[in-house]
């Protein structure tokens, strides 16, 4: 596997209060928060992220930065590629 | 603890999907006093679904006075907007409920008028004969509908996923669902079960070769058509692709708001090419856009651009503030690729496509239904984006609607269904969780990758017989690499059984489109070999059901409601529109 796999649910370590929300809101089950824990909530599945930012936009205390990856930013793919097969 | 074990639970309505469709649909049906359980992926059904994050319209006629605003008008025109292969009857009921369902949902607490002006404020686009899309700010639309349902008593289960139907004699039985944080089995047992899982996504390439980088939500994946179709139910307009135009490398909806304030499409030339394919220009519905972007991309005359930089600034400054409310992340992605509207126009092009409504409204791809939402199997409904009849929220929020009033008539609250046996349950079970055992084998992301070059090369905006067939033997053999899939977690195991309905839904989508021999929707469904669109003989919808080997066809003629395919009762459809 990669092991450089972006990280697009970047949480500060400063602001971010330990609560549950960003996982509770999260729809791909992407966040793990464990209750009571001082950790901060694990980015699980980041291959997997919608890039909604939900998280971003419930966390309580605006500890959370949706941050794109530069492939979203700068795509080098051909737009032609993804258009199928165009022979007969 | 066995890994066979399970628990079960009794309700009178499953619903499968904890979406607009599914909290609407378990609204309607806890005002009778029925029990409903509301199973979902999401981790709470006030965020559940494709708008959970936030939506900004809402398409509905309002009965204001003049003509184009009466349901009857809309009705009238929707052959021709539709393409003439749309269920008539099931969408003049929905056209007919929504402005009742725009009260309904304003009595929930949904604010649709501005701010501002205190109005309502309502423009025109995809090209339809009005100014239907309603705009609101509904960044907590999910959010109020979701917790009405949940305080009227709905019970959600949460990261919860459904795998399989229990049918027994035509008769629903219930459903075996997965929880996939914890790893407990639940059979959820009651006679009656609504599917309202939206629509396919994950089904081919896109600019940034992200998969999860889709328009619409990736976490819905067919999962509800899939058991749907498995257990009996007719699948209609799988054949038709649905795309959009977005920034190149974010497949994020929210840019009709920038065409609805007068945006231009250019070409590399600095051309405004759509004045070439649609006398309305940038305002012509969603597959004639796409349908020119494509056109111009084979052309030669990428890239293609979407301009605001000839609006006035305050304009600019206004969109900035709102285009945020359909997909929240959209402004920060403009800002973080360093992209000034008021001084560049932003590079565009073709999403990954989506199994939906093929770029218009009303005709959905998915569980065909009735009036009533029922489909072929007795006790199994369906609404919103997983079903024949698709229009956005307001189309999921009142075929959801119609499905809970209709099942509140024909069920009691206790009622029971047909117990499900503790050998057939495990039997399934064994099957869903041999992918947790396997120390060998494809992972879920091994096979989709596959499946998208697949789908992406043959089955998708340029289609001929051979690519089809080449496709529908690649699918299948891909079945073979699903069968043998490996989980790491049970995570993993949820995401294995989406990659199964994605994997069914793409076969499904090549076997409908290789039977339509024609064109029809510009880049829905075009045949190269087929290339008009040829009325005489295609007036029809291609239905599928799961037959010995592999799928059954059947054509439904589009002058009668899908339901006449298994009901002799159905009326005609024009008839019903009265």
């Amino acid at each position: 596997m990669n092991v450089h796999i972006h990280n697009p649910v970047q949480i500060s370590d400063e602001l971010c209060i330990r609560c549950p929300v960003c996982d509770l809101v999260c729809p791909g089950d992407i966040i793990y928060f464990t209750p009571k824990s001082k950790e901060l909530p694990e980015v699980r599945y980041p291959a997997e992220c919608w890039y909604c930012g939900l998280c971003e936009q419930k966390c309580p205390t605006n500890a959370i930065t949706i941050v794109f990856p530069e492939q979203m930013l700068h795509p080098e793919g051909d737009a032609i590629a993804f258009l199928g097969d165009l022979k007969d | 603890m066995s890994k066979l074990d399970f628990e079960r639970l009794h309700t009178d309505v499953l619903v499968v999907g904890g979406g607009v469709a599914g909290s609407l649909a378990a609204l309607a049906c806890r005002e009778q006093g029925l029990d409903v359980v509301v199973c979902d992926k999401a981790g709470s059904i006030d965020w559940a679904g494709s708008v959970g994050g936030g939506v900004d319209q809402f398409l509905t006629v309002m009965e204001t006075g003049p003509e184009w605003d009466s349901p009857d008008y809309f009705i009238r025109r929707l052959p021709e907007l539709t393409d003439g292969v749309v269920d008539l009857a099931v969408s003049a009921a929905v056209i007919r409920e929504m402005p009742r369902m725009l009260r309904r949902l304003e009595g929930l607490g949904v604010d649709f008028r501005d701010p501002v002006t205190g109005q309502y404020e309502r423009h025109n686009s995809f090209g339809l004969p009005g100014t239907y899309h309603l705009d609101f700010n509904g960044r907590k639309f999910k959010q109020t509908i979701g917790r009405a349902a949940r305080r009227a008593g709905a019970r959600p289960l949460v990261r919860t996923a459904v795998t399989d139907l229990f049918v027994s004699g035509g008769e629903v039985q219930g459903a075996l669902a997965l929880h996939f944080r914890t790893g407990a089995w639940t059979l959820i047992e009651a006679p009656a079960v609504i599917l309202t899982t939206g629509d396919i996504n994950r089904l081919s390439r896109n600019a940034s070769g992200m998969p999860f980088d889709s328009w619409h939500l990736p976490y819905n994946t067919g999962d509800g058509q899939a058991i749907g179709y498995r257990a009996g139910a007719a699948l209609a307009n799988m054949e038709f692709v649905e795309a959009t135009l977005t920034p190149r490398g974010f497949s994020a909806q929210g840019t009709n708001a920038f065409t609805g304030l007068g945006a231009h499409y250019l070409n590399r030339h600095g051309e405004r090419f759509m004045l070439r394919y649609d006398p309305r220009a940038e305002k012509a519905r969603r597959s004639v856009l796409v349908d020119a972007v494509i056109a111009e991309l084979l052309a030669g005359n990428g890239p293609i651009y979407l301009d605001l930089t000839h609006l006035p600034r305050v304009e600019i400054d206004n969109l900035e503030r709102t285009m945020g409310i359909d997909r929240y992340t959209l402004p920060s992605y403009f800002r973080q690729r360093g992209l000034n509207l008021h001084k560049e126009p932003i590079e565009i092009t073709v999403s990954e496509f989506s199994i939906r409504r093929s770029g218009l409204y009303f005709r959905g791809s998915g569980l065909a239904i009735d009036t009533d939402g029922q489909t072929n199997v007795a006790g199994l409904y369906a609404a919103g984006d997983c079903s024949s009849v698709s229009g956005g929220i307001a189309g999921a929020a009142t075929t959801g609607h119609l499905a809970g009033v209709a099942l509140r008539r024909v069920l009691k609250p206790g009622a029971g269904s047909r117990p499900v046996a503790d050998d057939a349950v495990r039997q399934v079970l064994e099957d869903r969780v041999r992918p947790l055992e396997r120390e060998e084998g494809p992972r879920y992301h091994e096979v989709e990758d596959t499946l998208r070059d697949v789908v992406t090369r043959d089955v998708g905006f340029r289609r001929t017989r051979s690519s089809l067939g080449r496709a529908i033997e690649a699918l299948r053999e891909l079945e073979t690499d699903e069968a043998s899939m490996r989980a790491v977690n049970t995570h993993d195991l949820m995401r294995s059984r989406e990659t199964a309905s994605i994997r069914l839904s793409a076969e499904l989508m090549a076997v409908a489109a290789r039977e339509r021999t024609e064109s029809r929707t510009g880049s829905s469904h075009r045949r190269l070999d087929f290339p008009e669109q040829d009325d005489s003989r295609w007036n029809q919808f291609v239905v599928l059901e799961k037959g010995g080997d592999g799928p059954r066809i059947s054509t439904v003629s589009a002058d009668r409601p899908l339901s006449s395919h298994w009901r002799s009762d159905s009326r005609v459809a024009q008839g019903a529109a009265s």
